[in-house]
């Protein structure tokens, strides 16, 4: 299966071993792997900040990237969630309308390509120890996917996937939000890192860059000793 | 007005229709809940719902009645009463009951002075012209001979239930109300007494209206 | 109380509101407790989805005819002998309620709970007529006895006070000698409130829902204090937000139950109540005159545009009580008697953005209020619109940061200039960088580094390491 990777911008300059795991776990599954080049960033910091003109010149150039994928697939939900919005962001764009349906409709998730598409829900890992899963906000209740990460963690071997209480709560990460709105945010993660600590779990699983840059920060600016991890890298783990 | 409604229009970008009809909607889902169930099953679903709204339900036949609505109101510290002018009373054989010294009937004639009956009055009887098993609601459909009082000043209130009022829920009611050519001025959903949150989020039972509600269903009627 | 409750910057009232360590807890409980009744609620039907899919055609149908509602609504009112009085402005609206008071020779109203008279600030000209306002909603009473606290929260309006607070309060100024018990206090206040209610001259109501069809106004309620408000003075104003009318008892009753479920998961409130007209001929109690009030105030500048969902709002606060930043920030903090999600969509609309821009960014775009409301208002996309507007329109955004998104924009939308950029990033964050961290950041990276560690860029990008492995 031809998969066209869209690493995220996140993963390309700060995570790259998330990028890694990603592309071995899925060749591991039988996929071919292919990296557009010219990908840059899915568009959302501007989107979000009220920039639509810039955010849509940034869309335009990932559509022309990825448009001839057979699948797109990211390592990212909130980034996969900016994809499936093209369509309705170039609403009356004329041609781009369609181009960005062409690109929404093969845009994937990882966990959700990995079972919904691959249809695998053992991918053969292993890693000792205790761990709790945070559900990022536009993966969960924009993208609707919820039950694919935690299927795959289940089949974890020697892991103990514990439930996060609160975990409907955002973890104040929200892009700009996390210095816009730093000592709102402070309160947000620290009562996010509070519930981690009260499961008692070793590890922090998440399947979003910014969610996990923004929880692992705080963990490691308070000196935790959580670990925090990409689903990605713990799937690859063997 | 028109100035107000013309800029509606305008912002709505068209003049204002002289006829709207409301749309087949999409969804009914109130049209479902206990579709087809029997006068038993919601007898069953509103007492499951009685004990969620803190209100003591018995049931009674038209024979028992007189006994029933006696011990209820013994078990609440007695009169004095207040009950609407209402000739259901007759007809479930409590004529006697309105005779009581201390029972007041609503009477157009005497004013104010109803108002203050119900002021004083432990207790308020009324009877419900339908009741919602869903929600456990008593539906009032108030008139000069029912005064809105008598269900919200005394301490406690009690509602008789012909066990034949009992509607799966509020679209029924709201169905029946929209076929009567005559709305009543003042129309009451009550379910149990009257409670308040507003502490603390600690549920506070009788803030301004009854402290207890205890509904009485007749079950051959 | 008018919209706009407080003066101090956005930033400062956060400050004060994260320090507010009784708040928080109060909300996050309230947030727990509420969003699980909730939720109970709605899974009990089943079917949930397809209500709330109802709730939003039934109020997009609604607003897309509103002129043609409410002018049936008013109709039908006066055929009942009620009488209407549209009102574009606060203003007009309180000269209009003034002159029926005055007319009436009233000195004691009572109040029933309504945003929308918070939001004109009727109560301050009733009083400048020498007229006593009394509320009798038991959490706006205790706002109300402690010097006018503003409500934080749209239906449990007192949320932000403790038991003890409120028995200080009751204590200094009602003459109360017991306990901080909820019981025992509420017991006080159906005392004091029972008085009021049998000598008051006028009874003032909000309204959830008019029905269009007969001129109705619904009234929804736990404590059934609306009831004794609308029964007892001789005299009932009515104030609606134009926006809250429904066709028919039809579409009323599937909206209750929404606005029940959804505010406090009960499956009704205890007390509903339908009023049409004043009382009918011969009753003895309800009013003998009835004046329904509806106001504009902003409104109609909302209808037609992108923000028009905005006013599909059926205030069940179902937002503010999943909202992340609310729970620690509380409603206070808003500035505005509309807060949480709902608040941060609507009260740069009501009230303009020289008050209220900072509030569209005070959201993660996390969407759980967008997943709550009953009647589908897509919240967190508003709050973008706003965003969108605020830099686009209102020109109101820092000049840095349009400087760095101007240089997203041509970087993102470039793969050289993305590749030149992340290639010299490690060199250029160098300086900064102690064992592939960095603790405190220049520029923009400050405000993140504050607060917690930022990865310094990998020395290999991804994309580096895929070519070389490709090459191998």
């Amino acid at each position: 299966m031809n998969v066209t990777l869209f690493v995220t911008c996140l993963v390309d300059l700060f995570h790259v071993n998330v990028g890694k795991a990603t592309v071995e776990l899925l060749e591991r599954l039988g996929c071919t792997i292919h990296f557009p080049e010219a990908q840059t960033c899915c568009g959302q910091p501007a989107y979000n900040s009220g920039y639509v003109k810039e955010a849509k010149e940034a869309m335009k150039h990932m559509i022309r990237t990825f448009e001839h994928a057979e699948y797109i697939v990211t390592p990212s939900g909130s980034c996969a969630t900016m994809f499936k919005e093209y369509p309705h962001i170039f609403k009356g764009d004329g041609e781009w309308e369609e181009r960005a349906k062409r690109v929404a409709d093969k845009t994937y998730e990882l966990t959700q390509f990995i079972v919904d598409v691959l249809q695998v829900e053992d991918v053969g890992a292993r890693l000792k120890g205790k761990a709790t899963y945070h559900t990022s906000c536009h993966m969960t209740r924009l993208l609707g996917v919820k039950d694919a990460p935690l299927a795959l963690l289940q089949h974890v071997k020697d892991l103990e996937v514990v439930p996060l209480p609160n975990a409907h709560n955002c973890c104040g990460f929200g892009g700009t939000f996390s210095v816009k709105m730093g000592p709102i945010s402070e309160q947000m993660v620290d009562e996010k890192i509070q519930c981690i600590e009260q499961v008692e779990a070793d590890y922090l699983i998440g399947a979003d860059c910014g969610c996990l840059m923004n929880i692992g920060g705080r963990i490691e600016r308070k000196g935790k000793p959580i670990r925090v991890m990409h689903i990605a890298e713990v799937l690859n783990s063997r | 007005m028109e100035a107000f409604l013309q800029r509606l229009s305008s912002r709505l970008g068209r003049d204002m229709p002289a006829f709207v009809e409301r749309p087949q909607w999409k969804h009914a889902p109130q049209q479902t809940v206990f579709q087809g169930y029997s006068q038993d099953e919601l007898l069953d679903e509103l007492k499951k719902q009685c004990t969620r709204i803190h209100t003591t339900l018995v049931e009674t036949t038209t024979d028992g009645l007189y006994h029933t609505i006696e011990q209820v109101i013994d078990a609440h510290g007695g009169g004095p009463i207040v009950v609407a002018n209402d000739e259901r009373y007759e007809q479930v054989g409590l004529s006697s009951f309105l005779k009581r010294e201390d029972v007041h009937v609503w009477d157009v004639s005497l004013g104010r002075a109803n108002i203050e009956a119900a002021e004083k009055a432990n207790i308020g009887i009324t009877f419900s012209d339908m009741t919602l098993a869903e929600s456990g609601t008593v539906v009032l459909l108030n008139d000069r001979n029912q005064g809105r009082t008598i269900s919200f000043l005394p301490k406690t209130y009690v509602a008789i239930i012909p066990k034949s009022t009992i509607v799966p829920r509020m679209t029924q009611a709201a169905r029946i109300i929209r076929e009567q050519k005559h709305v009543p001025s003042c129309i009451n959903f009550i379910t149990g007494p009257s409670n308040s949150a507003d502490i603390e989020m600690n549920l506070v039972v009788g803030v301004h209206g009854p402290m207890k509600a205890t509904y009485i269903v007749i079950t051959d009627c | 109380m008018a919209m706009k409750i407080n003066t101090g910057q956005f930033h400062e009232r956060v400050e004060k509101g994260i320090h507010n360590t009784f708040m928080r807890g109060a909300v996050a409980g309230a947030q727990e407790r509420l969003r699980t009744r909730r939720l109970e609620a709605a899974a009990e039907l089943g079917n949930w989805e397809q209500w709330r899919a109802l709730g939003e055609e039934i109020r997009q149908h609604t607003l897309e005819n509103l002129d043609y509602y409410l002018m049936q609504l008013s109709e039908n009112v006066k055929k009942r002998g009620g009488h209407v009085f549209f009102a574009q402005t606060a203003e007009e609206a309180n000269e209009y309620i003034c002159r029926v008071v005055e007319s009436k020779q009233a000195k004691k109203i009572v109040k029933s709970k309504s945003m929308v008279t918070e939001e004109i600030h009727m109560n301050a000209a009733l009083e400048k007529l020498g007229c006593e306002v009394i509320e009798t909603d038991l959490g706006e009473y205790i706002l109300q006895v402690d010097d006018h606290d503003p409500p934080s929260h749209i239906v449990a309006p007192a949320l932000h006070k403790n038991k003890e607070q409120i028995r200080d309060v009751f204590k200094e100024k009602l003459a109360y000698t017991k306990t901080e018990k909820p019981e025992e206090l509420a017991l006080h206040a159906r005392h004091m409130l029972r008085h009021e209610y049998m000598t008051a001259d006028v009874g003032i109501t909000g309204c959830n829902f008019a029905v269009a069809e007969t001129g109705s106004i619904t009234l929804v309620t736990n404590e059934g204090n609306a009831d004794l408000v609308t029964a007892l003075p001789k005299t009932q104003i009515t104030v609606m937000g134009m926006e809250r009318i429904v066709p028919t008892f039809e579409e009323m009753e599937v909206l209750v139950s929404l606005l029940t479920r959804s505010a406090v998961g009960q499956k009704l409130t205890s007390y509903i109540t339908v009023l049409t007209g004043p009382r009918d001929e011969g009753e003895v109690d309800g009013p003998e005159e009835f004046h329904l009030v509806i106001v504009d105030n902003g409104r109609s500048d909302i209808l037609g545009t992108e923000f028009q969902p905005v006013l599909q709002c059926i205030r069940c606060a179902a937002c503010v009580n999943v909202c992340p930043i609310y729970r620690h920030i509380g409603g206070h903090s808003y500035g505005s008697i509309y807060s949480g999600p709902i608040g941060a969509v609507l009260s740069p609309l009501l009230g303009g953005y020289d008050d209220y821009k900072e509030l569209p960014y005070a959201s993660t775009l996390c969407a759980a209020c967008t997943e709550a409301c009953p009647v589908k208002i897509p919240l967190h996309e508003l709050l973008l619109k706003h965003r969108q507007t605020i830099v686009e329109r209102e020109g109101k955004a820092p000049i840095s940061e349009k400087l760095a998104m101007k240089a997203f924009g041509l970087g993102a939308a470039s793969s050289m200039l993305y590749k030149l950029g992340s290639k010299i990033a490690p060199t250029a964050v160098n300086p900064f960088t102690v064992n592939d961290r960095i603790s405190k950041g220049p520029g923009p990276l400050k405000a993140w580094t504050d607060i917690r560690e930022f990865p310094a860029p990998e020395k290999e990008r991804f994309r580096d390491w895929f070519k070389q492995r490709g090459e191998e």
